[in-house]
C-alpha cells in the first residue's frame, strides 16, 4: 500500500514537470507543416502529405517498419511451432459455434470490406490513406472469413514466402532511383518532367505492394495465433 | 489541455506495469503506454489547430503531417510487438501452466 | 564509393531474404560470401574516408537534410561498425554447419547485422527508434530460439521492458520534434546550442537517459540482462553480450554528443551510476554458480567500467579508456561465452562446480579460455589491461574513485578464480571432440585480444584516431596492482566465496520480479529528473 502510494507520488511528479515543459514547448514551438504544405505535393506527386512522407521523404523508415512486419511473422511463426516437451499444454479442442446471424452478415460484409480495403490502398496518395492502413483494412475482411469458416485450412509457409517475395519487390522498386536520380529511396520518376502523373505511378505500385504485403503479414500472425488455439 | 489527458494515459500505463501481477496485464499496460504516446504525438502536432493534411486547393494552416506519418509506423512497431508479446504469453503458459509472474519466475529456479 | 553505408545496410537483409526463400542447404556459404564482401566494402570505405569524415553525409531521397533522412559516419561509428563485421564473422564461423537446413537461424543473425549497422550510422532520431525496436524483436525472437520455458520467459521480460524503455525514447523524441522542428541529430544539436537550456530540453535528455539505461543495463535497470544472455545458445549469447548491448552504450555517446551544448553537468552523475553498476554486478557475478549466468553478471560489471569511462566525455584521456574498453570488453567476452558453449556442450552442465579436468580432456579450449580470462581480469599485455589502466590513469588523483576500481578488480580476479577450477582435476571425458571451426573461432578472438594487448598504440591512433601514446601504461605501479588484486582476490575467494555463506545464497537467490523492475524504472527516471531537471 505504502509502495503504491509513492509510486502515484512519483507519477504525479513526473505529471508537474511534463507541465512545466509544456509551458515551455508554447514558446519554442515549431513543427515542419510549412515546408510540407509549401513543396510536399509539388515535389512528390502526392496531395496526402502523409503519404508523401511515407513513400518518399521518410522511405527508408518505412522499408524498415515493412521489416519489423516481416521478422515479427517469421519469429511468431518460429516460435508457435510445437514441440513435445510443452507439458501443460491444453489445447482447445472442442469447437466454438459462431452465431447464425453473424456468419450471415460476415459473408454480407466480406466483400464491401474487401472492396474498401483496396479503395483505400489504391487512393492513398490524393486522399486519407496508404498502403498500411489500407492493408490493416483487407487482412481484416480476410480474418472475417475464419467466422465464416472456423475449419478453414490456410497454408501458412507459402503467405510467408510471398510476403518475403513482396517484401524484396519493395526494396528493388524503393531503390530503383539510383539509377534516374543517382539516390536511394526515393521516387523513380524525377519531378520536374512530366508533372504529378509519372509519379502517381511509382506511389500507386509501392501502396498496392506494402498493403499485399502488410495484409499477407497480419493473416500470418493471425493464423498462426489461430492454430495455438487449436 | 489535450496533451496533458494524454499524457495522464502514459501514466495510467505506467502504474499498470509496476502493479500488475498477471502478464496479459503487463501487455496490455505497455499497449495504454504506447497509445498515450501516440495520441499525444497526435495532438502535439495539431496544437495550433488546421486541417487535415492533404492538399486539395486552399488551405492555410495544415495539421503537421510528420507525426502522423511517424505514429502509422509506431502503430506498426506496436501491433507486431504485441502480437509476438502475445505468441510468448501462450508459450509461457503452455510450459509454466500460469500467467503470474511471481509464479513463474520462481517455478523456473529448479531447471 | 559514397553509397557503402547503404550497401552495408542492405547487404545482410537481402542476404538473409534469400537465406530464406531459396531454402537449399548450400545457401549457407552465401552468409559467408555476403560477410566477405562487406569486410571488403567496409575497407574500401575506411581507405577512402579515414581522417576526413566531413562528407560522408547521405540524405537518403536527396531531400533538405531538415526533413530527410541521413546517415553520417565519424571515427566512432566506422570502428564500432567493424567489431560488429567482425563478431559476426566470428559467430558465423562458430554456428556455421554444412548441412544445416534451418534458415531461420540465418535469416534472424543476418538481418541483426543489416539493423545493427543501420543503427550505428543513422542520424535521425526516428529512425534511430525504429531500427532500436527491430534490434529488440529479433534479439528477443533469437533469445527464445532454443524454445525452452526459461527461453521464453526472458524473451518476454527483455521484449516488454525494452518497449517501455523505447516508449520514453519515443516520448522524448515527440519533445525534440516539437521544440526545434526536426529529428536530424547535428541540427538538434546546433539549436539546443542556440536556445538556453529550457526544462522541456533536459526533461527530454532525462528520458532519453532512463532508455538508454535499459538498454545498456546499468544497475537498477539491469534485470533482464542476466536472465536473457544466461538462456540463449552460447553463439547468440556472446553476440548480445559483445556487441548488441554496446548499443545502448553507443546511444549514450551519440545523444550526448547531441546535448553536448545544452549545459548538462552529468560527468558525475553517470561516474558513480557506472561504479554502482559494476561493483553490483561483481557482487552478483560472485554469488553465481551457473558458468553463463557468471558471464552474465560481468558483462554488467564491465559495462559499469566502460561507463565510468565514458562518462569523461569531454576529458579525452577517460573516455579514450572506456571507449577502448567496449572492444576489449567485445573481444574477451564473445571468447569467453563461445568457449562455454564447447565446454557446456561437452559436459551437458552448466554448473562451475560440476566442470572438472577441462584442461586435461580439450586442451585448446582450456589454453584460450585463460586468455580471456586474463584479458578480463586486466593482467598486463592483455587487452584489458589496457583500457583499465587509461581509466585508472583518469582518476589516479581521487582516492575513493580509484578505490572502487580497484575493488571491482578484486571481484573480478576473485570470479575467475573461482570459474578457473573448471581446469583442475583428473581427465573425466573419454570422447574425443573435434571442433576446428568453433577452435579457430576461438583461436582468432585470442589472437585479437593479445594483439590488442600488446598493439594498442597503432591500432588505437589509426582505428579511432586517438593518441594513447602519452599515457604511460605498462608501470610497475599496475603490474603490482594487478598482482596485488589477483593474490587477495584468492584470499578472498579461499575463505569467503568457497565456503558459500549464507549471505552469498541469499545473493544468488535474489532474482528481481517484473513490478519490481518496472518500479525501479519508474524510480529511475524521478532520480534523472532530480538531478537533470530540478537541480
Amino acid at each position: 500500500m505504502i509502495r503504491q502510494g509513492i509510486l502515484i507520488v512519483m507519477l504525479l511528479a513526473i505529471f508537474a514537470v511534463f507541465i512545466v515543459s509544456l509551458s515551455d514547448l508554447d514558446q519554442l514551438y515549431q513543427t515542419s507543416a510549412d515546408y510540407f504544405r509549401e513543396y510536399g505535393a509539388e515535389q512528390t506527386g502526392s496531395n496526402n502529405l502523409v503519404t508523401a512522407i511515407l513513400l518518399d521523404y521518410r522511405l527508408f523508415d518505412s522499408l524498415f517498419e515493412a521489416g519489423i512486419l516481416l521478422i515479427a511473422v517469421s519469429g511468431i511463426i518460429w516460435i508457435s511451432k510445437h514441440d513435445i516437451e510443452e507439458k501443460n499444454a491444453r489445447f482447445m479442442l472442442d469447437k466454438f459455434k459462431t452465431p447464425d446471424l453473424f456468419v450471415t452478415f460476415s459473408r454480407l460484409v466480406y466483400p464491401l470490406m474487401l472492396a474498401f480495403g483496396f479503395y483505400i490502398i489504391v487512393n492513398g496518395h490524393v486522399s486519407p490513406g496508404g498502403g498500411f492502413q489500407g492493408g490493416a483494412i483487407v487482412a481484416t475482411a480476410i480474418l472475417i472469413l475464419y467466422y465464416i469458416d472456423a475449419e478453414k485450412e490456410t497454408n501458412i509457409g507459402m503467405i510467408v514466402t510471398v510476403e518475403k517475395f513482396l517484401y524484396l519487390t519493395i526494396l528493388i522498386i524503393a531503390s530503383l532511383s539510383i539509377f534516374t536520380r543517382g539516390t536511394f529511396f526515393t521516387n523513380v520518376f524525377p519531378y520536374d518532367t512530366h508533372g504529378g502523373s509519372n509519379q502517381a505511378i511509382y506511389l500507386v505500385t509501392l501502396n498496392i505492394l506494402v498493403g499485399f504485403k502488410v495484409a499477407l503479414g497480419l493473416w500470418a500472425i493471425f493464423t498462426a495465433f489461430l492454430k495455438e488455439g487449436r | 489541455m489535450d496533451p496533458m489527458l494524454t499524457f495522464l494515459v502514459i501514466l495510467i500505463g505506467m502504474y499498470g506495469l509496476s502493479t500488475s501481477k498477471n502478464i496479459i496485464k503487463s501487455v496490455f499496460s505497455v499497449t495504454i503506454i504506447e497509445s498515450g504516446v501516440i495520441l499525444l504525438f497526435l495532438n502535439l502536432g495539431n496544437w495550433r489547430g488546421g486541417s487535415i493534411p492533404i492538399i486539395n486547393g486552399a488551405a492555410d494552416i495544415i495539421a503537421d503531417p510528420l507525426p502522423q506519418a511517424l505514429m502509422i509506423t509506431t502503430i506498426v512497431i506496436g501491433s507486431t510487438v504485441t502480437a509476438l508479446a502475445l505468441m510468448l504469453c501462450i508459450k509461457v503458459f503452455h510450459h509454466y501452466g500460469t500467467v503470474e509472474w511471481r509464479e513463474i519466475l520462481r517455478r523456473g529456479e529448479g531447471k | 564509393m559514397h553509397f557503402i553505408p547503404v550497401y552495408l545496410i542492405f547487404i545482410p537483409v537481402l542476404t538473409a531474404l534469400f537465406l530464406y526463400v531459396v531454402k537449399s542447404r548450400h545457401m549457407n556459404w552465401l552468409a559467408l560470401v555476403a560477410q566477405a564482401l562487406m569486410t571488403v566494402l567496409l575497407v574500401l570505405y575506411y581507405r577512402a574516408f579515414s581522417g576526413n569524415y566531413e562528407d560522408t553525409m547521405i540524405v537518403l531521397g536527396g531531400w533538405n537534410e531538415w526533413i530527410g533522412i541521413s546517415l553520417v559516419n565519424d571515427e566512432i561509428s566506422v570502428s564500432f561498425m567493424f567489431l560488429s563485421v567482425f563478431s559476426w564473422w566470428m559467430v558465423l564461423i562458430y554456428t556455421f554447419e554444412k548441412g544445416n537446413t534451418n534458415h531461420n537461424f540465418l535469416f534472424f543473425l543476418m538481418f541483426l547485422q543489416g539493423v545493427f549497422l543501420g543503427l550505428l550510422q543513422t542520424n535521425d532520431l526516428f529512425n534511430m527508434f525504429v531500427f532500436m525496436e527491430l534490434i529488440t524483436i529479433l534479439v528477443t525472437i533469437l533469445i527464445a530460439f532454443k524454445k525452452t520455458g526459461d527461453a521464453y520467459r526472458a524473451g518476454l521480460f527483455y521484449l516488454l521492458i525494452s518497449k517501455v524503455a523505447m516508449m520514453m525514447f519515443l516520448l522524448s523524441i515527440i519533445l525534440v520534434y516539437n521544440s526545434f522542428g526536426t529529428i536530424n541529430i547535428l541540427l538538434v544539436r546546433d539549436a539546443i546550442a542556440a536556445t538556453d537550456s529550457l526544462t522541456v530540453v533536459r526533461f527530454s535528455y532525462a528520458l532519453f537517459m532512463v532508455a538508454v539505461m535499459v538498454k545498456s543495463a546499468f544497475v537498477p535497470l539491469y534485470a533482464w540482462l542476466p536472465r536473457a544472455h544466461g538462456v540463449a545458445q552460447s553463439g547468440i549469447s556472446a553476440l548480445l553480450s559483445g556487441l548488441v548491448v554496446k548499443g545502448g552504450l553507443y546511444l549514450f555517446i551519440r545523444l550526448n554528443q547531441m546535448y553536448e551544448f545544452a549545459n548538462l553537468n552529468y560527468t558525475d552523475f553517470f561516474y558513480w551510476i557506472g561504479a554502482l553498476t559494476a561493483v553490483v554486478g561483481v557482487m552478483f557475478a560472485l554469488s553465481q554458480k551457473d558458468m553463463k549466468q557468471i558471464l552474465a553478471y560481468h558483462t554488467i560489471s564491465q559495462i559499469g567500467i566502460v561507463m565510468m569511462g565514458l562518462s569523461k566525455l569531454h576529458d579525452p584521456d577517460m573516455f579514450i579508456g572506456g571507449f577502448l574498453h567496449i572492444f576489449n570488453h567485445a573481444l574477451f567476452k564473445s571468447l569467453l561465452f563461445l568457449g562455454a558453449g564447447v565446454i557446456i556442450s561437452a559436459y551437458r552442465t552448466k554448473k562451475v562446480t560440476d566442470i572438472r579436468g577441462v584442461m586435461r580432456t580439450m586442451p585448446f579450449v582450456s589454453i584460450f579460455m585463460i586468455v580471456g580470462m586474463l584479458s578480463i581480469t586486466g593482467a598486463p599485455f592483455f587487452n584489458g589491461f589496457i583500457s583499465k589502466a587509461i581509466i585508472k590513469y583518469g582518476v589516479i588523483d581521487s582516492g575513493v574513485r580509484y578505490w572502487i576500481l580497484f575493488i571491482v578488480n578484486i571481484g573480478t580476479a576473485t570470479s575467475f578464480i573461482k570459474m578457473s577450477q573448471i581446469f583442475f582435476g583428473p581427465k573425466t571425458m573419454t570422447i574425443r571432440i573435434r571442433k576446428p571451426l568453433k577452435n579457430l573461432t576461438l583461436m582468432s578472438l585470442a589472437f585479437a585480444c593479445v594483439m590488442l594487448g600488446n598493439f594498442y598504440i597503432p591500432i588505437s591512433e589509426g582505428f579511432f584516431g586517438f593518441q594513447v601514446r602519452t599515457i604511460d601504461i605498462g608501470t610497475w605501479a599496475n603490474f603490482f596492482d594487478y598482482f596485488l588484486a589477483l593474490s587477495i582476490g584468492y584470499v578472498f575467494y579461499r575463505f569467503v566465496i568457497a565456503p558459500d555463506p549464507k549471505a552469498v545464497r541469499y545473493i544468488r537467490e535474489h532474482k528481481m520480479t517484473f513490478q519490481q523492475a518496472n518500479y525501479l524504472f519508474v524510480v529511475m527516471i524521478i532520480v534523472l529528473l532530480t538531478v537533470f531537471v530540478w537541480w
